[in-house]
């Protein structure tokens, strides 16, 4: 049967006309909010960092979908992903490039609300809105997804867009500290191996995934220095450390670990002028909730660089930045085994994801996050939940008990995929900002 | 030392005079097109009353949601630092301060120097603020000023739903049908909106004594809704819709000070 005559299971018919009109307006907006975003990182911070204009680059989308589309033509596959489990050693040791495919833009979200009702989370609409109208260079480029069965809305994502494209399906065990959950984990990491070998026509051997497991330590390696930096005075804004970490969802790693290595070499120099990229005074936050992404979401960390009093994001805890990897494969032995043992350890084992839980609850993540607050020298905490993201707004509960009895501030932020609750998150935000210096100022 | 605050809300604007720290006068105008406009003429007003100029002020701190527009203005403060330098002022024991403004109902945690720990504001939504009663009135055929004090006089309570105007708008047509009787209506209204209030309290923590201001803490049919739903007593000061105005104010004192 032809592909074509084959009925949608989910998406609704749009007809070519509408979508090409959607894609332009929507990618008209983009870009501009793009230069926009950047333009305002440029001023919070007029001397910033050289190395910086790599990652601008990287950000707008069209670089980086052009080297893409030139490899593919030379036969390279993409596997996109939508979750942080996904395997990338297996991936890049395939020869396929991996890419993140969540969305970003809030007008796709809007879209979205045609296939699903306005209550699910917002990521998850604005990726299957991208997908209406082609919006995502690398929702497109992807051959095939890997769905690991995380939240309800990325479990029910994955079966949606497999309306377009081959989706990997990966059953996720909950409970990270149990033998039953490491055997589960081992043998879905095994399974989607197979998959990737099925898709490329090559097959993982030791040596491609030795090679691919050292690529990765070695990302991990300038990304972790990128972070040391931020624990002193500020050598770097907030943003600006998050746009880095997020370009890796996308970049050739091996290029990204380089022009990394490259900035942080600049920010050791800055630090030993003491040459800060704000005050050393301004208070210290750190975000944690909902994944902010490029580049419609960019609004809490520039509402919190820009307001006034002007805040300094030191550090966060979200998927779309600092938790992308801070942790290495360990590998022992490098045997097949022991390397694919390692892989299933690290993605399972050293997620905070909220969808995650053990003997007590995901005490992994209160941890880090307390880890944070005195290595960073965080002064308050915003955790940022967007409408529709169950498991992080009822996680706050238990993150702000213990914050409260350490006298760490901590403030629930709610919002939504849309430009136009600035205005009120701008109040809230100020006030936050507001009562961390207020101690010292009244 | 004279100091003066203005709070830019979203109906009206509110001016307090402050000298060393005792109220002098009180201006309000209500607001148009013009927010820097209606501003200068409520601080004029309550400097004419004061017998002074602008002159003769020290220090302006602006407060609400259109501070940043507030003319002659030296500083700003946030409406919830406000609300807890006024509570603490008005109250010195109080410790949770609740505001509920037109569009609006927020609630601060305070220490005994009205210096903010923490904060809660409700969500997007007019459900929990004064618009809310607006709306209801409107719905029942009866002036604002009535429905507090005729809610009293319930026998029972009736239940709408308060997530939202619209929707709590129907739930009172409802209600309008069973043929409940208005006090009982009104009652619901009220306790409708102090379950929104006091839920958002509770999620901050009730910690004694519990301050209640803006313009809604007049409305006695909230007040008895909302000590019900908290269960303590809640201290109402003599002008709670200018309290954002006077915590501005207190904070201008401040910050003379320091200059």
């Amino acid at each position: 049967m032809n592909s074509q005559s084959v009925e949608k299971k989910y998406m609704p018919e749009i007809s070519q006309k509408e979508i090409e009109e959607l894609r332009n307006t929507i990618q008209a907006t983009s870009q501009k909010i793009i230069a926009e975003n950047i333009e305002k990182m440029k001023k919070t911070d007029p001397d910033r960092p050289k190395a910086m204009q790599y990652f601008d680059e990287m950000a707008n989308f069209v670089t980086r979908e052009k080297e893409i589309r030139a490899a593919k033509e030379k036969g390279k596959k993409v596997i996109g992903y939508t979750c942080l489990f996904a395997p990338l050693e297996l991936v890049l040791a395939s020869g396929a490039i991996p890419v993140r495919v969540s969305s970003g833009w809030y007008d796709a979200a809007k879209l979205g609300d045609r296939v699903v009702p306005v209550e699910v989370c917002p990521v998850v609409r604005s990726t299957i809105g991208a997908k209406m109208i082609g919006l995502s260079p690398y929702l497109e480029v992807s051959d095939a997804l890997i769905s690991v069965l995380t939240c309800d809305g990325m479990t029910k994502l994955g079966e949606i867009l497999s309306d377009y494209k081959p989706v990997w399906p990966m059953t996720l065990p909950r409970v990270k500290d149990s033998e039953q959950s490491t055997r589960l984990w081992r043998e879905e990491i095994k399974a989607v191996k197979g998959q990737i070998e099925a898709l490329t026509g090559n097959k993982v051997g030791r040596k491609q995934l030795k090679s691919a497991i050292e690529l990765t330590q070695k990302a991990t390696k300038a990304f972790r220095r990128l972070q040391e930096l931020r624990k002193g005075s500020p050598v770097i804004m907030g943003r600006d450390a998050m746009l880095v970490n997020q370009t890796y969802m996308w970049d050739n790693i091996e290029r990204w670990t380089e022009k990394t290595a490259a900035l942080c070499d600049e920010l050791e120099e800055r630090a030993r002028q003491k040459n800060w990229a704000c005050p050393p005074d301004t208070p210290r936050v750190m975000v944690t909730g909902t994944p902010m992404i490029w580049p419609d979401n960019w609004k809490l960390p520039t509402l919190v660089e820009e307001g006034v009093p002007e805040g300094v994001l030191v550090a966060d805890e979200l998927c779309s930045s600092e938790r992308l990897l801070y942790d290495p494969v360990g590998v022992d032995e490098w045997s097949m085994n022991d390397m694919l043992n390692a892989i299933s350890e690290r993605y399972l084992m050293a997620s905070t994801c909220p969808c995650l839980t053990s003997k007590d609850g995901n005490e992994d993540r209160i941890n880090w996050l307390l880890n944070k607050i005195k290595e960073w020298n965080v002064q308050g905490v915003i955790y940022y939940v967007v409408r529709g993201c169950m498991l992080y707004a009822m996680e706050y509960t238990r993150v702000k008990k213990v914050l409260d009895r350490l006298g760490i501030p901590i403030y629930y932020l709610d919002t939504e995929y849309t430009r136009e609750d600035v205005g009120q998150m701008k109040t809230r935000v100020e006030a936050f900002l507001e009562m961390l210096t207020a101690r010292i100022d009244l | 030392m004279i100091t003066a605050g203005l709070d830019l809300g979203t109906q009206s604007v509110k001016a307090v005079i402050l000298k060393d720290r005792e109220v002098l006068s009180r201006g309000k105008a209500f607001s148009g097109f013009d927010p820097a406009k209606t501003a200068e003429q409520a601080l004029g007003e309550a400097l004419k009353a004061a017998r002074l100029s602008l002159s003769d002020v020290n220090h302006v701190t602006a407060t609400g949601s259109g501070m940043d527009l507030a003319p002659n203005s030296n500083s700003t403060i946030s409406m919830m630092g406000a609300d807890a330098q006024a509570g603490v002022y008005l109250f010195p024991n109080a410790r949770t301060i609740i505001d509920v403004g037109a569009e609006e109902a927020r609630a601060v945690k305070c220490d005994e120097k009205g210096i903010m720990m923490d904060f809660v504001v409700n969500e997007r939504c007019a459900a929990g603020a004064g618009a809310f009663i607006e709306a209801m009135a409107r719905a029942l055929e009866m002036k604002l000023e009535d429905m507090g004090p005729l809610s009293l006089k319930a026998e029972r309570a009736s239940s709408i739903n308060a997530s939202c105007v619209i929707f709590g708008e129907s739930d009172v047509v409802t209600l309008i049908h069973r043929q409940e009787s208005k006090p009982e209506i009104a009652r619901a209204i009220f306790d409708a909106m102090a379950d929104r209030v006091s839920s958002m309290v509770h999620r901050l923590g009730v910690n004694p004594d519990v301050v209640l201001l803006g313009g809604v803490a007049r409305d006695v049919g909230f007040v008895a809704s909302l000590k019900r739903k908290l269960g303590v007593d809640v201290l109402i000061p003599e002008y709670p819709e200018y309290a954002g105005a006077l915590g501005a104010a207190l904070v201008a004192a401040k910050r003379v000070k320091k200059v």
